[in-house]
């Protein structure tokens, strides 16, 4: 088992003449709950995406469990992504069975239980599920397994936040605790109480990382205020004001 | 795991033609008791119209079937790999070159039962008793062959594989093209078209060059064959055998580079 659960070397990655991410250094222990902030077009999804395997980084190298992204990773993480991923003919169950014949760790009554508690028929088709529940039906596949790395890409963005404190609580009672969890999102106030650090990220640049403990020990402020100062105080890139 | 992804590509397999392949049987064997019933005018009760709108039928069916198989193939692989799906496929703990083997398989199951499926409705529709295929003589028929191709087994072979890669090469320029039009970051769709045309315009040119080249060397002199008829048969099928596998190839490893190291989902 390696030291860091996430390792990353000056990580780097440009879609064409655009860069997404410049440089990341980072090291991410185990048995965390993990805030990656920033603005719309931080760099989140693409640093989210380099670790699932979705993407190869231009430049730099990351390393998850001690491995580079490949099978052995994504065998044990567990991603969400920001947005549906399956075929409307599916039902839940079908993406269950899916679920059980490729991940060793997905628990299948721990699905149909969480189904229950959220409220879904996994027995309906997805195409007939409004929105939100195809949300939660995803929610349910990626938390019902005992991943060590759960990476959850805005999963409170597109809910109402009676929702979100629903969707935050499911998380929080269903992770592996062994395993690490990264949420991104930008809705810092919501999930605040349930971090334990954070990272900010800024034009594909991480500019914080620390433990929530010490952000309001040294800067006596809550994550969500000193994330709205640092963003404030910088003006658009290119806005000119 | 290619056993795995091979279970629920199957799936959509038969969620897709499960009704189609059995109509198309039906239509046939409809036309066999109405259209083709009978050899004199009078055994023919139905009016011209209705036996023409079955034989429209029956067309429209085989034309169908081709359509939604060239449309499956490429659907389940841009949908299922560079869509939205791409997004449960490509984190699944499997290797891009089963993804796409995968998905190949289904492709070439698929058209050989869409094929095989149109053969037999013919056989179907045609009016033939039992006691007419038992009474085809066989023997013979094999003998005659066997007298102009003496090595009638050897020839069906090469036939059968110079179809099959011939197929899987097909397929493969769609998936490389698809690939290909993944790297254009807005126009993907533009994009695949245009290397898919492109593709073939290139092959074009290197056959044309490849066989001209041929008959400038004058191959079959300088190799002092004992040309008859068969060998020259033997040699264009096996030609075009290894010619169809090394596109193949290509096709194969270009689409899974791609697919492992220039993936990027919308």
């Amino acid at each position: 088992m390696a030291d860091f659960l996430i390792c990353c070397r000056n990580l780097t990655k440009a879609y064409g003449h655009r860069v997404a991410l410049q440089g990341v250094d980072l090291e991410l222990g185990r048995g965390r709950i993990v805030g990656l902030l920033g603005p719309n077009g931080s760099g989140k999804t693409t640093l989210i995406k380099i670790f699932c395997g979705l993407l190869q980084p231009t430049l730099g190298e990351v390393t998850i469990d001690g491995q580079a992204p490949g099978v052995y990773t994504k065998s044990i993480i567990s991603y969400l992504p920001d947005r549906m991923y399956f075929a409307d003919w599916m039902r839940a169950t079908d993406l269950f069975d899916l679920f059980s014949d490729f991940y060793a760790d997905f628990d299948r009554q721990k699905a149909m239980d969480m189904c229950r508690a959220l409220g879904v028929n996994p027995h309906d088709r997805v195409k007939t599920m409004s929105k939100g529940t195809k949300e939660k039906v995803q929610l349910v596949m990626v938390m019902a397994r005992k991943a060590q790395l759960y990476l959850l890409d805005e999963p409170i963005a597109g809910v109402d936040p009676a929702a979100r404190e629903f969707i935050l609580n499911t998380i929080l009672t269903n992770y592996n605790e062994e395993g690490t969890v990264l949420i991104s999102t930008h809705l810092i106030s919501d999930i605040e109480r349930v971090l334990d650090e954070v990272i900010f990220l800024q034009n594909g640049r991480i500019t914080l990382h620390n433990s929530v403990d010490n952000i309001r020990e040294q800067e006596g402020k809550s994550v969500d205020a000193l994330f709205r100062e640092m963003f404030r105080a910088m003006p658009m890139e290119g806005g000119g004001f | 795991m290619l056993g795995k992804l091979l279970k629920y590509d199957f799936r959509s397999v038969s969620r897709e033609f499960m009704l189609l392949w059995p109509a198309a049987l039906v239509i046939a064997l409809v036309m066999r008791f109405t259209v083709f019933s009978g050899t004199g005018s009078e055994s023919n009760q139905l009016p011209d119209l209705v036996n023409v709108l079955v034989v429209l039928a029956y067309f429209a069916v085989m034309v169908a079937m081709f359509v939604i198989a060239l449309l499956f193939i490429i659907q389940r692989f841009y949908k299922g790999l560079l869509g939205q799906e791409g997004y449960l496929m490509n984190t699944l703990p499997v290797r891009p070159w089963q993804l796409v083997t995968s998905k190949l398989i289904c492709a070439v199951v698929v058209t050989v039962i869409s094929c095989a499926v149109a053969f037999l409705s013919m056989i179907l529709m045609i009016p033939l008793t039992f006691q007419d295929i038992f009474n085809i003589d066989f023997q013979s028929l094999w003998k005659n062959l066997a007298d102009v191709f003496p090595d009638m087994v050897l020839l069906l072979v090469e036939l059968a594989l110079t179809m099959l890669t011939g197929l899987v090469a097909s397929i493969t320029q769609l998936y490389v093209s698809m690939a290909i039009g993944h790297l254009f970051g807005k126009n993907r769709i533009v994009g695949s078209i245009v290397a898919y045309v492109g593709i073939g315009m290139a092959l074009n040119v290197i056959f044309t060059l490849g066989a001209s080249l041929l008959s400038a060397l004058n191959i079959y002199n300088w190799m002092d064959w004992n040309l008859n008829y068969t060998t020259g048969v033997h040699l264009v099928l096996w030609l075009l055998i290894v010619s169809d596998a090394v596109l193949s190839v290509v096709f194969f490893f270009g689409t899974t580079y791609i697919l492992k190291n220039k993936l990027n989902l919308e």
